[in-house]
């Protein structure tokens, strides 16, 4: 992990407050992820605070931009010049809701499929050869909000076979799970993430990937018995170390 | 606010989401036939650029396109609201007991039906006259009947009128046929929608069964409901909008007929005098509702007035698949909850799920005129919210966010939090 060092600017991991505190795993994941590709990045634990894209979609900008303020006014004390994030909304919300909400916003921004896809091509790192078919999730906010649809894909294919859906990249249909909906009306939630899944099985890919881990836990808990995995689970974890 | 309980109304789908789905599906399949991506994406920028002129201008627009109808001898009445559009309308029938109708989106808004039931109301469009036999409601703005099964309908057929018509399409297009003719022949009133007026003073109706031919010309008199946010500046840009409906509603790379009507039928073949009426209507009326669009026109949801009633957002809506009517008001989806909004209240655009729509911008990716109905829906709640209007959830997440910096709130170590309300 990364020593502060205000002159040349440090990368921050921003995990997101769902894989922050409840998909941890994924979060592990990832911080042996950039350790093995050699990126020197710091975290900043309970210090930072919510993205505000949960906010921001259930109509409280007030709250949205107190919170941007909040996290810009840290980053900047900890001589952040570059985040890292894993989750699509967090991502989407820095690089495209921050400038509109922070005039002095000047802090670049990286999907972490994008890091990865790109240490992959130098030869850094590798994912696990699952020698299976495997369909993708493309995330709302990773795909139609921010025009991300090669990097994970990149990624799937040096694990297993890509088998795409009916309904894929800038057509993906959503799992159901975003802007409150899982909270506020958790059936219809359910349902849509059901009708997803399907889609999934009818390619017979035996592992349903995505890249977020609200589509990931929400495709998970309706699963029917599908494998779903997030993308950071196709590379190797500790105990294989 | 209580979340709404959706259990029952996701369950009774079921069988619907079977027979609707798939139709939906080929939609996007043949558009894909006729436009690839790149030629899609030309198209919806210049339809966007239509629609954005014709709408920043729609002052000085609607003037020039009344002038030029009435030129044309087409009597253009205004109506403020639903109430005002009927009251016109039933003036215009007098005493005439049979009237015939096609579909439109804009007469099921004023609930036309209703005010007109001591009238002999006909819908000649195919799915709504089967509606009608069921007393339902339309599913979708151009599938009306597709939840039905042949099965069903011969069995309402029987039912309705006592004739034994085959569980078969062909036979029961067949019956409805040869029963819509009789009344079109009779009927002295013709009433229909219209999807484009040009400024130049044309009407433009778009449709594939031929009764709005028939309904617009056989009627002595021929009544368009419309709304001014279907004005476009010339008849070039009204017939991209034409194409634009047929692709982007069912997948057709064009409609089988396009009515252009520029007013009354008339001729000049005796003895060059100039007659008003000859074989099609002899009077042309054209209500122009307002219905709080112009209270749209004048928000920050004027965007929602480039709408041409296509459907394409509704065919890969998460939500739509799930509760189909359920969402929204007069329209399906997020144009209805916004409409409901203006037209009645919070509470209301509330209960027709204002807090349904999981912001996933699929819509915005299907519509031919690039509304962004997800931005649409965060500007809505935002202003529900300033009236306190939101789901407890909602209100339960703000507060964590607040005081807790995380939408969870308080987290005791090694604890997971029950509910997941993230982005």
């Amino acid at each position: 992990m990364g020593i502060l060092n205000l002159f040349g600017g440090n990368t921050l991991y921003y995990p997101g407050c769902l894989t922050k505190f409840v998909a941890k795993d994924l979060g592990e994941n990832y911080k042996r992820i950039l350790d093995k590709i050699g990126i020197d990045f710091i975290v900043l634990r309970d210090l930072e605070v919510c993205c505000g894209n949960p906010v921001l979609n259930a109509g409280h900008e007030k709250e949205a931009r107190e919170l941007a303020k909040k996290n810009f006014k840290l980053f900047k004390e900890r001589g952040v010049k570059k985040i890292i994030t894993s989750c699509p909304a967090c991502f989407h919300m820095f690089n495209k809701n921050y400038p509109q909400l922070i005039k002095k916003w000047d802090i670049k921004v990286e999907h972490i499929t994008q890091t990865i896809a790109r240490a992959i091509k130098k030869g850094k790192i590798n994912t696990k050869k699952l020698n299976t078919e495997i369909t993708y999730h493309d995330p709302c906010h990773l795909g139609r909000y921010e025009g991300i649809y090669e990097e994970p894909r990149e990624i799937i294919k040096k694990a297993g076979n890509l088998k795409e859906m009916k309904l894929a990249r800038n057509y993906s249909f959503c799992c159901g799970g975003g802007s409150g909906v899982k909270s506020n009306q958790p059936n219809l939630a359910d349902s849509i993430a059901k009708e997803r899944v399907n889609m999934a099985k009818e390619t017979n890919a035996k592992v349903l990937c995505t890249s977020c881990p609200m589509c990931y836990l929400h495709l998970k808990e309706n699963s029917g018995g599908l494998e779903v995995k997030e993308i950071s689970q196709l590379f190797e974890d500790r105990k294989e170390k | 606010m209580k979340p709404l309980n959706l259990t029952k109304e996701i369950e009774k789908n079921e069988k619907t989401k079977k027979e609707i789905l798939p139709i939906m599906y080929s939609y996007k399949e043949r558009r894909d036939k006729i436009l690839n991506e790149e030629e899609k994406e030309k198209f919806r920028e210049e339809l966007r650029r239509i629609k954005e002129k014709a709408i920043d201008g729609i002052g000085e627009l609607k003037k020039r396109t009344i002038r030029n109808l009435e030129k044309n001898g087409i009597k253009v009445i205004e109506a403020k609201d639903s109430k005002d559009a009927n009251k016109k309308i039933k003036e215009i029938i007098g005493k005439e007991k049979l009237v015939i109708k096609s579909k439109s989106n804009t007469i099921n808004e004023i609930n036309l039906n209703e005010a007109l039931k001591d009238k002999e109301l006909i819908e000649t469009d195919l799915g709504d006259f089967i509606v009608q036999i069921f007393e339902g409601k339309e599913i979708h703005p151009v599938l009306p009947s597709a939840d039905l099964t042949p099965k069903e309908i011969s069995k309402k057929i029987k039912e309705k009128f006592g004739k034994d018509v085959q569980a078969d399409p062909e036979e029961i297009v067949r019956f409805i046929r040869g029963y819509l003719r009789e009344k079109m022949y009779e009927a002295k009133i013709g009433i229909t929608g219209a999807n484009v007026i040009s400024s130049d003073g044309s009407i433009f109706i778009l449709e594939n069964e031929g009764n709005i031919s028939l309904t617009s010309r056989i009627p002595d008199k021929h009544i368009i409901l419309t709304s001014f946010d279907k004005i476009v500046s010339s008849r070039e840009d009204a017939l991209k909008i034409v194409k634009a409906g047929a692709i982007f509603g069912t997948g057709q790379d064009y409609p089988v007929y396009v009515n252009i009507i520029s007013g009354p039928s008339k001729t000049a073949d005796i003895q060059d005098k100039l007659i008003t009426g000859a074989q099609g209507a002899r009077e042309v009326y054209l209500i122009l509702l307002d219905n709080k669009r112009s209270k749209i026109l004048n928000s920050e949801f004027k965007e929602l007035l480039y709408c041409i009633n296509c459907g394409a957002c509704l065919n890969f809506c998460p939500v739509y698949h799930q509760i189909f009517r359920r969402y929204g008001s007069d329209f399906p989806g997020v144009k209805g909850v916004i409409i409901s909004y203006f037209k009645d209240s919070g509470k209301n655009a509330y209960k027709n799920g204002a807090f349904f729509c999981t912001t996933c911008k699929q819509c915005g990716e299907n519509c031919p005129m690039k509304i962004d109905l997800s931005e649409l829906i965060r500007k809505l709640r935002k202003q529900l919210s300033d009236k306190k209007i939101a789901p407890d959830t909602v209100i339960e997440m703000v507060k964590n966010v607040r005081q807790y910096g995380n939408p969870f709130g308080k987290l005791e170590e090694g604890k997971v939090p029950k509910k997941l309300y993230c982005c």
